[in-house]
Parts: C-alpha cells; sequence; structure tokens
C-alpha cells in the first residue's frame, strides 16, 4: 500500500461503521454521533488553518454562522442541496475578502482579531435583521434527523480527507514550514501570503456548510446563536487537548469532549463553559502537545529504550 | 436633531469625556501588563465585571457606599491579579521559549480565564443584569444636566488616570516600570528587579479594571458578560496610543469615546457594538504589528 492508502484506509472503515449507525441505533444515540461529527467535520478544517501555520483562529464560528444564516434565509426558496453549497461558497467568499489583510496581522493579534471578526459579523447581522424587522425566523419543514447525521457525516469525511491531503502535500509542508518561521520560508521562496490565504479559505469552506445543515437543526433560527462563542472556543479545546501535527489529534479531542458537550451544553451552559475553560488552562500549562503528542513522544522513547 | 445640533450639544460632549476617561483607565490597566510582561489579556474586562460585582455586593450586603467601597475593591482584584501571575504565568515568563510562542499560549491562558470568571460569576449570582441607584439627583451645569453619579464617575476615573501617569513619571519604581516596557534587557542589566516590576504591573493592572467597574456600575446596568466590549476598546486604545505611551493612551481613549458617543448619536443605538468591533478591526488591519513595531517608529 502507498502510504496515503495507509492513512486513509482506517477512516474508510471509521466511515463505514459510522454509516450503519442509525440503522441500529434510535434518535438519541444518532443525535450524539450526528454531533461528534459535527465537531470532528469543524475541528479537522480548523485544524487545516491553526494547526498548520499557527494562526490560531477563535473566531472560527463565523463561518459557521454565515453557512447558517445563508441556508435559512434561503429556505424553501431553494433547493437545499444548492443552498448548502451556496453556505460552503459563501464562507469561502468571506475569507477570501477579508484574508489578506486579517493574515498580515501575525501571532496574538491575529487571535484576538478573528474573535473580534466574528463579533463583528455577528453583531452586523443582528443590525440588518432589526432594520428588516425581524427578530427570529421560524424553520416549517426541516429535514430528519437520519438526513443531518448522514450531511455530517459527508462534510467530517471530507474535512479529515482534506486535512489528510494537505497535511501530505507539497503546499503543506510550505504552511508547516511558515508556521515555524515566516520570513525564513519567504526567503526560500515559498509564497508565504497566498499559500496562507489558501488554508485560510479551506478552512472556511466546510464549517460554512456544516453551520448550514446545523441551521435546520433546530425550529427557529437565531442570530446569536448561530454565532455563539461557544462554538469557537469548544473548537480550540478540542484541538488542543487532541493536539499533534496531523488528523488523528482532532479526532481524539472531539471524541473526549463530545460527551461533555452532549450532556452539558443545553442542560449548564455556563458549567459546561467553565470547564472547558479549565480544561483549555490546564491542557496549556501542563500539556500543550496535547494527547496525541504526548502519545508521541511517549512512543518514541519506549521504541528508543528497545533497541 | 440636526447634524450641527449634535456636534454642538455639551450634553454629548460630557458622554464623550466621560466614556473617553473611563477606556483611559481600562486601557492603562493592559497596557502596563501588556508593555511589561508581552501579555495579552483578553480577560482584563472581566474584572472590571468583577468590579462592578464587587461595588454591588459591598452596597448591598454591608452598605458601602461605592465610592469608598472602591479602595476595597482594588485591592481585591489587585490581589486576584497577583495570585494569577503566580499560579498562571510566573512559570510560562521564566520558561526560555520564544516570544512568540508565549505570546500565543498566554493569550489561550487568558482566554480560558475569561470564560472561566464570566461563567463563574454567571452560576454564582446568575445572569441577570443588576444595577443600583446611587448619586442620582441631576447637577445642571451650564446646559448640560449631569447625574451625580456620572460626575463622580468622570473626576474618580481621572484621578486615577493621573495617579497612575505620575507614579510612572516621577517615582523611581516607575520609572523602572517603563524602563521594563521599553528596554527590558537593559533594564535587568541595570539592576531593576524585573519579576517584582511583573508582580506590580499585574497589582496595578487589575486594580484599575477594578476600580473602573466601580464606576461602570454606578452609572448603568451590568451582567456577567459586559467585560468582553471593554476588552476590545482598551485594545483599540493601547494600538492606538502607543505600547506604555500613557499620554498616548488618554488621546486614543478620548477619540474612541468620542467616536463612539457622536457615532451612535448620529446613527442608532442599534449600531453601537458593530462600531466598537468595526474600529477594532480597522485598529488592527492598519496597524498589523501590533503594538511593538508601532513603538519602534515612534
Amino acid at each position: 500500500m502507498t502510504p496515503v492508502a495507509k492513512e486513509i484506509v482506517p477512516w474508510i472503515v471509521l466511515s463505514l461503521a459510522a454509516a450503519t449507525l442509525p440503522s441500529i441505533g434510535g434518535d438519541y444515540i444518532v443525535g450524539v454521533g450526528m454531533v461528534l461529527l459535527m465537531w470532528l467535520a469543524l475541528t479537522q478544517s480548523w485544524a487545516i488553518l491553526s494547526s498548520m501555520t499557527g494562526y490560531v483562529s477563535i473566531g472560527h464560528v463565523v463561518f459557521y454562522g454565515l453557512g447558517s444564516y445563508v441556508v435559512v434565509v434561503s429556505w424553501q426558496s431553494l433547493p437545499l442541496a444548492v443552498a448548502i453549497i451556496a453556505a460552503g461558497l459563501v464562507s469561502a467568499l468571506f475569507a477570501l475578502a477579508v484574508g489578506m489583510p486579517v493574515l498580515r496581522v501575525r501571532g496574538p493579534y491575529f487571535v484576538i482579531l478573528t474573535f473580534g471578526l466574528a463579533e463583528l459579523v455577528k453583531f452586523a447581522i443582528i443590525a440588518l435583521e432589526a432594520r428588516m424587522g425581524i427578530a427570529s425566523r421560524l424553520i416549517f419543514g426541516a429535514p430528519s434527523i437520519q438526513f443531518i447525521y448522514y450531511a455530517m457525516l459527508l462534510l467530517a469525511a471530507a474535512a479529515t480527507l482534506m486535512h489528510i491531503v494537505v497535511h501530505r502535500s507539497r503546499f503543506g509542508h510550505a504552511l508547516r514550514s511558515l508556521r515555524e518561521n515566516e520570513v525564513a520560508a519567504e526567503s526560500v521562496g515559498i509564497p508565504v501570503a497566498r499559500y496562507k490565504l489558501y488554508a485560510y479559505v479551506l478552512s472556511a469552506v466546510i464549517p460554512g456548510m456544516v453551520g448550514g445543515v446545523m441551521g435546520l437543526r433546530s425550529t427557529y433560527f437565531e442570530v446569536t446563536q448561530a454565532f455563539d462563542p461557544t462554538i469557537s472556543l469548544t473548537i480550540v479545546v478540542m484541538a488542543v487537548i487532541g493536539g499533534g501535527d496531523g488528523v488523528y489529534g482532532p479526532l481524539f479531542g472531539v471524541v473526549f469532549l463530545t460527551v461533555l458537550s452532549e450532556v452539558l451544553w443545553t442542560r449548564a451552559p455556563q458549567l459546561y463553559m467553565v470547564i472547558l475553560g479549565l480544561l483549555l488552562i490546564l491542557f496549556m500549562l501542563k500539556c500543550p502537545e496535547g494527547l496525541i503528542g504526548r502519545y508521541t513522544t511517549w512512543a518514541a522513547a519506549r521504541e528508543g529504550k528497545q533497541r | 436633531m440636526t447634524l450641527l445640533d449634535i456636534l454642538l450639544s455639551g450634553q454629548l460632549l460630557f458622554s464623550a469625556l466621560l466614556l473617553g476617561s473611563l477606556y483611559a483607565l481600562v486601557a492603562l490597566g493592559l497596557n502596563l501588563v501588556y508593555g511589561t510582561m508581552r501579555l495579552l489579556n483578553v480577560a482584563h474586562g472581566d474584572f472590571v465585571m468583577v468590579g462592578a460585582y464587587a461595588a454591588y455586593g459591598l452596597l448591598t450586603l454591608l452598605g458601602w457606599s461605592p465610592l469608598w467601597a472602591a479602595g476595597l475593591v482594588a485591592v481585591i482584584c489587585a490581589l486576584a491579579g497577583l495570585c494569577i501571575y503566580e499560579l498562571l504565568f510566573r512559570s510560562l515568563l521564566s520558561a526560555q521559549s520564544s516570544v512568540t510562542r508565549i505570546e500565543s499560549n498566554s493569550l489561550l491562558l487568558f482566554f480560558g480565564l475569561s470564560v472561566i470568571v464570566q461563567n463563574t460569576m454567571a452560576l454564582s449570582v446568575t445572569a441577570t443584569p443588576r444595577g443600583y441607584q446611587y448619586l442620582d439627583e441631576i447637577y445642571r451645569l451650564g446646559g448640560v444636566a449631569m447625574t451625580g453619579n456620572r460626575l463622580a464617575a468622570l473626576v474618580v476615573a481621572l484621578v486615577a488616570c493621573g495617579a497612575v501617569g505620575l507614579f510612572l513619571r516621577f517615582n523611581v519604581f516607575g520609572l523602572a516600570l517603563r524602563a521594563v516596557i521599553e528596554r527590558p534587557d537593559a533594564a535587568r542589566v541595570v539592576g531593576v528587579n524585573i519579576e517584582l516590576v511583573h508582580r506590580v504591573s499585574f497589582c496595578i493592572g487589575f486594580a484599575t479594571a477594578g476600580i473602573a467597574g466601580v464606576l461602570v456600575s454606578m452609572m448603568q446596568e451590568f451582567s456577567p458578560f459586559i467585560g468582553f466590549p471593554f476588552t476590545i476598546s482598551a485594545f483599540i486604545v493601547v494600538i492606538l496610543g502607543g505600547l506604555g505611551n500613557i499620554f498616548g493612551g488618554f488621546i486614543a481613549a478620548f477619540l474612541l469615546g468620542a467616536l463612539e458617543t457622536y457615532g451612535v448619536a448620529l446613527t442608532s443605538p442599534n449600531l453601537s457594538s458593530v462600531l466598537l468591533y468595526g474600529v477594532f478591526v480597522m485598529a488592527l488591519v492598519l496597524f498589523p504589528q501590533g503594538l511593538v513595531a508601532h513603538r519602534a517608529t515612534r
């Protein structure tokens, strides 16, 4: 087997297993699976930008929210498939439009800027809706949970595949080199600005589509829910807990946290946020390389001993 | 009101001054902590919120007048700052890793802290907005009507800013603090106790945030989630005013206060958040190197 195939096969097996879930589990199990796949799609997309380039985004919800808004606004006037693709496109176009100036901002300023940008778009849309006299939008005839589950499976698989391909490609190596030292990368001829922009746009597409589909999960749409900063925070914490530089980190982080988010997010949102904050601080201080990173160094050390 | 009426209104000018002095006070703390340690404290505004609740608690439980309580609140917040420094950041700062790594990691730590502070507060006192009445008799000065609490807030904010400004200008330790902001390595060479400077910056930074919170609580309703917009406005002020530049910070704070007051008066209150975040995004996009390069060109 080629190395790429070797890396993809376990994921195909996982996807096939996940595809059988709706036929064996009840609505509750399918619901949890759906949430897990949603976080996987979001975190893998996030990793294409933030793990690969080191440009940490704490405002990735902006793409999710934009996608959500596109689908909800066009609900029952566009076919759903078209609306979801449009959601991805709008997110990507937004990333393309703001990417150039935003990605010139470096380090911690970029981090805080992503948060500010998400809030700006949220308040702009709230003001727009207020001007049009719309407080919240009702959604009639939303698709079944099984439909949403399969859509999430597709998106999670696509995001993972995208991450694998980018990770192994020449482009991915270039991204990692600019993460380690942007000036050095530029001096050996990597088109740094262009590549960062590509990574930004790639990491925006799938969150837009995920947001579009998830917007249909409840019967009404509220801007503050679609742009909830909790979503951005959860993505970051999942990625930090998983850690590592590859496609398995997000999977570990997502599995680790999904149950917690399922149990607590809707019932005790404040407690959930406190726990997320504690986990973030704990991992940043005690285990910044994440579970996967720690496992890799441990395995390498063991191998070294055996030799 | 016509455009001219709005621009000439003494009432709006007073509001702009008040908002500006409040922003100057909040930004002062952010500026010190960032300047001396390169730590971007995104939880800064949340300590404004803590100060507001502390004043509310002291008033409702012990009957302390908020203006007198401000001193105690400042001490509480300074101690909280000291604990946070010792627990989270001392080891991070002494580790010999690259500056960018420290900056990004510390931002995520403060982000986590911010989330914890907000939601712990919401869990313990609920998220319902609170408020109280204090010094609400109306004074008239020329054509301008102002409540006592707003007048008091303006005076206290200016005095607190002025005190820190004088400390940094004339006190030997204040000079050492500014030396650390401008040339940390050189300051160490001439014998400045860097760690003490870090501690004091944390204390002053958090104490001023707490005092600002007391002032906010006298004038408006507050909830556990009012902090972040204050962080954002403080950021704008520090970016535009320059790192460690207290005077530049004053100018920038009053500009921002004026921009927000007149901007909202000319459009609609619905747009105040859009305006604030819009200015923030523009400021960062125009000064993409953040504060350091800005200082170097000064």
